[in-house]
């Protein structure tokens, strides 16, 4: 496989191309946001940033029928109705462009529980197997970036089937795999040569832009230490407000809701994005609730992908460092203080003169 | 002494008979400010204001005041903040005898959004940026190789344009000087742009915005007036009002409702817009129902303690609604 | 399971029994009957119930594997999904995604005494286990059910517990919460809260296995008196229920920790669930 080059002005032709054989998601101005939007003919996708939705919609998108169901009443007894029910798997193969690395590789906390030995989603594996990840190395590190803390850098290939390296007046492409490859086997494209070089430096370069990486070995027993300190979790959440922004932003959060909405006498089977923020979450139907209050909901989606998942899948942290949360979220709640705060709690000494009571 | 000074000090005084005062401390950069909940005078250390302290914090009141554990509760208000306060103090939602607002003067908050479009406008870019000084009229921000300045105006929140009320009322303690009221717009220039569209454009317009909505409900959960909480009705199943699918007419819909409850209530903090991810324009549904609201009931929400919200009340016949007139 | 766990089955529903003003009890057949033929679980499992336009909610398999008529599913009324499945009758058609989850070790159990706790619609998930069990009558020691309800009429399966009461295999008491007409004849209708009584009825844990499943609250003082009787933790089993939607350990909400009771539950020895971080 071969490193090749496209200039800037013919990713669209590309995309264009693309779009003839494969829905093409890739990032778009949408008004004032870049978001991942079916690519129309001839738009410029904008490649210089990180989208604020995650890559995740290209495989686990947020609406995704399950099944569709129909009711038919009995002319002759028209209390009694039956129900004919049709399997929606996905058909479409599909390439999602212009994602960063740390959202690309946010697909693999996917894979270890929707494709493993003990399930096989179908809808998701369909998807995911008919899904390629363009993925352009990120050549900006905000201050909300910390791929490098959870094992990974602005150039990581990891789930990427073709990895762009923005280079002067265009990127060189790398392919990943095989079938990454065969997308380069396309005019737009000629061979990289010395641009090579070049795409080496620029990598090289953006990884010496990030800080020191923090190490989070061990912080999953150290959340575990926390648990029951309840007093711990309440102020690490107190400014959380409970909405959904940084679950629904998170490239690798894949929890979901299952409903069922209808039209008349049919209607759909749905999987949605959910959210574990809200209450609602896992109220059960007695009005009992695990989960409570936010300190409650906050632990799990930081025990979830620092200590929970880790746990399962072989010390492999569920958070891939794009910082959406952090960046999105409305009263800036940063996941990576949560975390070192636990790894680095000590008690807070007994107040003076306050055990002699 | 300093606004901030000031603000310290009284917080210090009152924080023994407090459970907890919610103000702002410096965020996870040199542009973000997060919320702080002081609960021990050590804390009082790390408090900050400055036009980075853009959240309103009454939208934790509800919850707060609900629980057990916190009984009085500090704030620290600018002018739309208190507003809110008023707003719930009227509709009995908060016990307002078990809060203590600290009031300050505000000439405008920022706009994170607004800002990063104007730096990269001059060719750097958002990671570039890494320190703010404002400075009167104008916002300086140090980016790499140099220093970029700005009019406080064109980067500030649009609903700073258009403030009336940028000083705290009804607080128990003020903080500073008082702030002039100078709005330097009448109305704000996106509800301008937007009323000159003709109606099946606008809709057009809203068909292209909701579409990326993803119901992730910062909107509702950012804004001091959704009491409702754990029981929005957005995500209820009985009554079902609303899908979980997040599709252009589901997202406008749940839209619709957000605005319609907040009818009479909405005291235009922006909140819901900027805590918004895909930057929707929501305060142009807020605006729209608070000038109708104006316009209908000569009514401007939290904005004196001693009113009947129009929607908490009634008349046989009222003034500006010719009920029998079509 | 289907290949696509999240397809159900489709299924008719052969007969309806009205248990107690709030319960209902189905028993269904799927309709491809090469399936129906095929359909194998153990007691304990559980399964998602699908009322299309309304969703789906988890209830155990409270019939037995020793009787493949018909599956049979308890439903108490209490929202969106178990007010429709109370609307269907007889030959109305409902989906039915099973089995999922865990089961009961019947085969550590066996050669072992046996006592199962239940209180209220917690009485489902042991019924399939009894009858398994009585079924199997020779490989198990003593068995003694001690059956709560808030009153008479609250108590399901009336017509299993004449039957069981019958039987000289099987020692069964029976208590509500307060007194009634008509009640406590027999020295088998008490009156008190289960674990009082279970305290009365003094079970030995000697070889033995303690079942329980109930209410949460009824659950904690079952479990104190338990240990007061010498039960050890690992002698006890419980069933626990949480909010899923999935069933099969993906989406999220079920999980304790890093156990999701769905795929790993929801049958716990009391041993595991002391382990498991504590936010039931």
């Amino acid at each position: 496989m071969e490193a090749k080059f496209i200039s800037h002005d013919d990713t669209t032709g590309w995309l264009d191309a693309l779009s003839e054989q494969h829905v093409v998601l890739a990032p778009m101005w949408d008004n004032t946001v870049v978001t991942f939007r079916p690519h129309v003919k001839g738009r410029t996708p904008v490649l210089d940033r990180m989208p604020v939705l995650p890559p995740k919609e290209g495989v686990f998108p947020q609406n995704e029928m399950l099944l569709k169901y129909k009711y038919d009443k009995d002319p002759e007894n028209l209390d009694r109705t039956s129900v004919q029910v049709k399997e929606t798997l996905p058909q479409d193969t599909a390439v999602v462009v212009g994602a960063r690395p740390c959202g690309t590789r946010g697909m693999t906390v996917f894979d270890r529980v929707y494709n493993c030995e003990k399930i096989r989603d179908p809808y998701y594996v369909g998807r995911r197997e008919n899904t390629l990840f363009v993925t352009v190395a990120c050549t900006r590190i905000e201050s909300t970036c910390f791929c490098h803390d959870v094992g990974s850098h602005p150039a990581d290939a990891e789930a990427s089937d073709v990895l762009l390296v923005p280079v002067a007046g265009g990127y060189v492409a790398e392919p990943v795999t095989e079938r990454g490859n065969a997308l380069l086997d396309s005019p737009f494209f000629a061979p990289a040569g010395e641009r090579s070089a070049e795409a080496a430096e620029v990598k090289e370069k953006n990884r010496a832009k990030l800080p020191a990486a923090h190490d989070y070995t061990g912080c999953g027993e150290k959340l575990m230490d926390r648990f029951n300190d309840l007093a711990f979790w309440e102020e690490q959440s107190a400014k959380c407000i409970s909405c959904g922004a940084c679950t629904y932003l998170c490239p690798t959060c894949y929890c979901f809701n299952i409903t069922d909405e209808s039209v008349g006498l049919t209607g759909k089977r749905l999987r949605t994005w959910d959210n574990c923020m809200s209450f609602q979450f896992t109220l059960e139907g007695s009005g009992h609730n695990p989960r409570p209050t936010k300190a409650h909901r906050l632990r799990n989606r930081v025990n979830h992908k620092f200590a929970y998942y880790p746990d399962l899948h072989g010390g492999a942290i569920a958070c891939c460092g794009c910082g959406r949360c952090i960046k999105s979220c409305p009263v800036s709640v940063d996941i990576r203080a949560i975390v070192r705060a636990a790894q680095t709690y000590t008690p807070k000494p007994a107040p003076e003169g306050g055990d002699e009571r | 002494m300093s606004t901030l000074e000031q603000l310290k000090e009284q917080i210090r005084k009152a924080l023994p008979d407090l459970d907890v005062v919610i103000g702002w401390e410096q965020g996870y950069d040199a542009m973000h400010a997060t919320p702080l909940f002081i609960r021990e005078e050590a804390d009082i250390d790390r408090l900050i204001w400055s036009p980075l302290c853009v959240h309103s914090l009454g939208t934790y009141l509800t919850g707060l005041t609900k629980s057990s554990k916190v009984q009085k509760v500090g704030l620290v208000v600018k002018g739309c903040d208190s507003r809110a306060i008023v707003q719930l103090t009227q509709e009995r939602m908060i016990p307002r005898e078990n809060v203590t607002l600290f009031g300050v003067g505000c000439s405008g908050c920022l706009s994170h959004a607004r800002l990063e479009y104007k730096v990269e406008q001059g060719g750097h870019y958002v990671e570039d940026m890494h320190a703010i000084t404002f400075n009167g009229d104008k916002v300086e921000v140090a980016v790499d190789g140099g220093v970029e300045s700005f009019d406080f105006d064109t980067v500030c929140l649009e609903k700073c344009l258009t403030c009336r009320f940028p000083n705290a009322i009804a607080t128990e303690h003020f903080a500073g000087e008082e702030v002039p009221v100078a709005p330097k717009r009448e109305k704000a220039p996106s509800l301008e742009a937007f009323e000159k569209l003709p109606l099946d454009e606008r809709f057009a317009f809203w068909q292209d915005q909701m579409r990326r909505c993803v119901r992730c409900y910062a909107c509702r959960n950012t804004c001091p007036m959704c009491v409702c909480r754990d029981h929005c009705i957005s995500t209820s199943r009985n009554p079902h009002w609303v899908s979980q699918e997040a599709s252009t007419a589901e997202n406008f819909m749940f839209q619709m409702i957000h605005t319609m409850h907040l009818a009479g209530r909405c005291i235009e903090c922006g909140e819901c817009q900027r805590a918004c991810p895909v930057d929707l324009p929501i305060m142009l549904f807020r605006r729209t129902m608070v000038h109708a609201v104006k316009d209908t009931f000569n009514y401007v929400s939290g904005a004196d303690p001693e009113a009947t919200p129009p929607l908490l009340t009634f008349k046989a016949e009222e003034d500006n609604i010719n009920e029998r007139g079509w | 399971m289907n290949a696509n766990p999240i397809l159900p089955d489709m299924a008719t529903i052969i007969e309806v029994v009205d248990e107690t003003p709030n319960i209902r009890t189905f028993r269904v057949r799927l309709n491809d009957e090469s399936r129906m033929q095929g359909f194998s679980f153990m007691p304990g499992q559980v399964g998602q119930l699908s009322a299309f336009g309304f969703g789906e909610a988890t209830f155990v398999i409270n019939s037995s594997p020793t009787r493949m008529d018909y599956l049979q599913f308890s439903v108490m009324r209490v929202g969106e999904v178990t007010s429709r499945l109370h609307t269907l009758k007889e030959g109305d058609s409902l989906g039915v995604r099973a089995p999922l989850g865990n089961w009961f070790p019947v085969d550590e159990m066996r050669g072992k005494d046996i006592t199962f706790v239940a209180g209220g619609i917690g009485m489902a998930p042991l019924r399939t286990l009894l009858v398994y069990l009585l079924d199997n009558r020779k490989d198990y020691g003593k068995i003694t059910l001690l059956y709560g309800a808030r009153s008479p009429r609250d108590m399901a399966y009336q017509e299993d517990v004449r039957e069981w009461r019958e039987r000289d295999d099987l020692d069964v008491v029976l208590t509500v919460d307060a007194p009634s007409e008509g009640w406590g004849e027999s020295p088998q209708e008490r009156v008190g809260l289960i674990p009082h009584v279970l305290t009365d009825i003094n079970p030995s844990p000697e070889n033995a296995v303690a079942v329980t499943c109930g209410p949460p609250i009824m659950i904690k003082f079952t479990l104190q008196a338990l240990k007061k009787l010498g039960f050890a933790d690992d002698q006890i089993l419980t069933t626990l229920e949480k909010r899923m939607k999935c069933g099969v350990g993906l989406c999220g909400r079920c999980n304790i920790g890093t156990k999701y009771v769905c795929v790993d539950g929801p049958v716990f020895k009391y041993s595991e669930l002391k382990d498991l971080p504590d936010e039931l």
